[in-house]
């Protein structure tokens, strides 16, 4: 035993030393856990929130409200029903040129929604409308601006034009087409080989939260649960696994022409909006971009780098630029109210009930426009991509006890092929994240209890 | 001067392992330091916007399992927290809590009527996501999706997600307590589609 610790009084002082440290621990921690608690209970400021579905095509002689749910909260009081009083104006000009005319937004009778008739003038304008909301706490200490553009940025609504009608009816579910080729099938578990699902009391499978195709073939799954893609090169039944430094929760992804890995995170940081990370294609972290809103959905390839769909304007906004990232301001200016394509033009989509309004769109307005209703219900539009001189639509359909997915290969006349897809959804995967087409070929990302996999579809060409 | 080196060297041991394991039984104080067990407050109506702000207050919040409990500062108290333990006293609710909370419900089952329960009143209420699907207690019914609308839920076997607006390409934006490594906030979803939801509905509401 240590000659120093039968110096004379070194237990004794040994075991003062002992429980003072103990209890400066305890102090510690407690002091440190109410500074952080305390910190918590500030309030924030008040604050005004809008949604608002863009009427983004209009039919021939469609009357159009503009309509925006609105909520303020003005005070500490956690008084629920009303909380403050607001109000607001539109600000819409026939076209996308021109001076911008005000229409004062009225309540509807309920308590939180603001609404705006467009005079039949420009409703009917053969060149569409656009237009943005400012609103307001009648106080003055809150507003919103909607898109968050504004003038710079406006919704724009199209005249749908003449449109390809095109009635799917009734779906028959339970029959399902099968894959050309199972091109890339992983595993869930924490092996090298396998995808992870995330972990959390209570929390859904989730796990491989999106996936894109390059055009050589080559599969990229983003596992995110590890923080890696998993990549499959043509043919290869064992994927490199590369890296990323990236949160490990849902996330979008797309891969640019260089090859940059581009993800969009989902959660948000402390006061902050949620990130793009990319990266090289060996995982090499490069500069990030912050998102100018406070949720996104998608993240695609547009005409000079990628495009993130964000909310609550529900525009798509540039977030690179020539390779080098674009800033939260910069982006919101840049919003668009369709998707612009890496080939020119965009791609607007409107889900109305059990139809959908889809159009290509360039400058001057509508190029090409389809109009699809069906009898069976309609949920979300996972992919609308041209395809050569054609267009690929792939929609869920929906009963209250089954869902499948349908792939439309669509033409200047109707339809030329209809797909039915199984939704293999047993992991939660990005909202939109399931569908890429690449080529003539459509991939869709699919789960099971027993894990991941992509599958390929060969599609009709004429 | 060994005697000084002995009582340094046993308080610095004292110190660390102390308040270590006590970070380690205790990961936060949140719902200790904030929460109470007020009596939740009646109110003779509820509408779908006042339950929208009651929402949106959580927003940006922490989840903790099991819990109910948030301030409205915009930050989790807790992030991280472990995810098999519902006493860590995190802030935030899970997301049939926080369900509970925005639809102003009553802890008997069989009480339809409308309480409006305090940000920091720390209360679950009785309803898992799977017997909010299923259209359990008094309040709540099942509702075809195509019918769903704002404040409306979708509900799962594990999850629940209530409904705050709809976007153009059919999806919604679903305001839901998700999981801790999500915290509370509104994304984009797509449990309408996804047969494993229903819908579901609080009945009563004024408008």
């Amino acid at each position: 035993m240590d000659e120093r610790w039968n110096a004379p009084g070194g237990r004794l002082v040994a075991t003062v030393g002992l429980l003072a440290g103990a209890l400066a621990g305890a102090a510690a921690f407690v002091v440190a856990g109410s500074a952080v608690a305390q910190r918590g209970a500030d309030s924030t400021g008040p604050f005004v929130e809008a949604t608002h579905l863009p009427p983004l095509l209009t039919a021939e002689g469609e009357l159009v409200d503009l309509s925006y749910d609105t909520y303020c909260i003005d005070s500490e009081s956690e008084e629920a029903e009303g909380s403050c009083a607001l109000t607001g104006s539109v600000f819409i000009r026939s076209g996308t040129k021109g001076q911008f005319r005000e229409l004062p937004l009225l309540s509807d009778g309920t308590a939180s929604r603001l609404v705006a008739h467009v005079p039949e003038a420009i409703a009917s304008s053969r060149t569409g409308f656009t237009y943005y909301a400012e609103i307001n706490a009648e106080s003055g200490r809150a507003s919103v601006t909607l898109p968050a553009g504004g003038a710079m940025a406006p919704h724009q609504s199209l005249p749908l034009g003449r449109a390809i009608e095109i009635d799917l009816g009734r779906h028959r579910f339970g029959d399902p087409s099968p894959a050309d080729e199972r091109v890339a099938e992983i595993g869930w578990g924490d092996g090298q080989s396998e995808a992870g699902l995330e972990q959390g009391r209570n929390l859904t499978p989730i796990g491989a939260s999106a996936f894109d195709v390059d055009p050589s073939g080559v599969i990229v799954l983003l596992d995110q649960a590890h923080r890696r893609v998993l990549r499959w090169r043509n043919g290869s039944g064992t994927p490199t696994r590369i890296p990323l430094a990236i949160a490990g929760t849902l996330a979008d992804m797309s891969l640019a022409p260089d090859d940059t890995i581009y993800v969009l995170e989902s959660v948000n940081r402390v006061g902050r909006t949620p990130l793009v990370r990319r990266f090289d294609s060996y995982g090499g972290e490069l500069e990030p971009t912050e998102i100018a809103e406070r949720t996104s959905s998608q993240i695609r390839q547009g005409p000079s780098g990628p495009v993130v769909l964000q909310q609550p304007s529900g525009q798509w906004m540039p977030i690179a630029y020539a390779g080098s990232p674009v800033g939260p301001e910069i982006q919101r200016r840049r919003g668009r109210s369709g998707r612009p394509l890496r080939g020119g033009g965009e791609v607007v989509v409107l889900r109305r009930g059990n139809e959908i309004r889809v159009a290509l769109a360039g400058p001057a307005g509508v190029r090409r426009s389809w109009r699809i209703t069906s009898e069976t219900a309609l949920a979300e539009v996972q992919l609308a991509e041209p395809f050569g001189q054609n267009f690929v639509l792939v929609v869920r359909v929906l009963t209250d006890d089954e869902d499948e997915f349908v792939a439309l290969v669509l033409d200047d006349e109707g339809l030329i092929q209809r797909i039915t897809l199984d939704s293999a959804d047993w992991a939660e995967t990005a909202p939109l994240g399931r569908f890429r087409l690449v080529g003539h070929s459509l991939y869709q990302l699919g789960s099971t209890p027993t894990g991941a996999f992509v599958d390929r579809f060969d599609l009709e060409v004429r | 001067m060994v005697r000084s080196r002995i009582f340094l060297a046993c308080f610095v041991t004292a110190f660390f392992l102390t308040s270590a394991g006590t970070a380690a039984a205790y990961h936060t104080r949140f719902v200790a330091d904030n929460c109470n067990y007020a009596g939740p407050t009646p109110t003779p109506y509820i509408t779908r916007d006042g339950s929208t702000t009651v929402a949106l207050r959580a927003r940006y919040e922490g989840y903790q399992w099991a819990g109910g409990c948030w301030n409205d500062n915009d930050r989790d108290e807790s992030p991280n927290d472990p995810t098999s333990d519902s006493a860590t006293g995190g802030e935030g609710g899970d997301c049939s809590g926080f369900t509970f909370k925005v639809w102003r419900e009553s802890l008997t089952e069989s009480d339809a009527g409308f309480l409006q329960w305090g940000m920091l009143r720390n209360i679950h209420g009785p309803y898992t996501a799977s017997r909010f699907k299923a259209g359990a207690g008094a309040p709540n019914v099942t509702v075809s999706k195509s019918a769903l609308t704002n404040m409306d839920a979708l509900a799962s076997d594990s999850h629940i997600g209530i409904i705050y607006a709809k976007n153009a390409d059919g999806t919604d934006q679903i305001i839901e307590a998700k999981g801790e490594a999500y915290g509370t906030n509104i994304w984009t979803r797509t449990y309408r589609g996804d047969s494993s939801y229903g819908g579901v509905r609080r009945t009563g509401w004024s408008s």
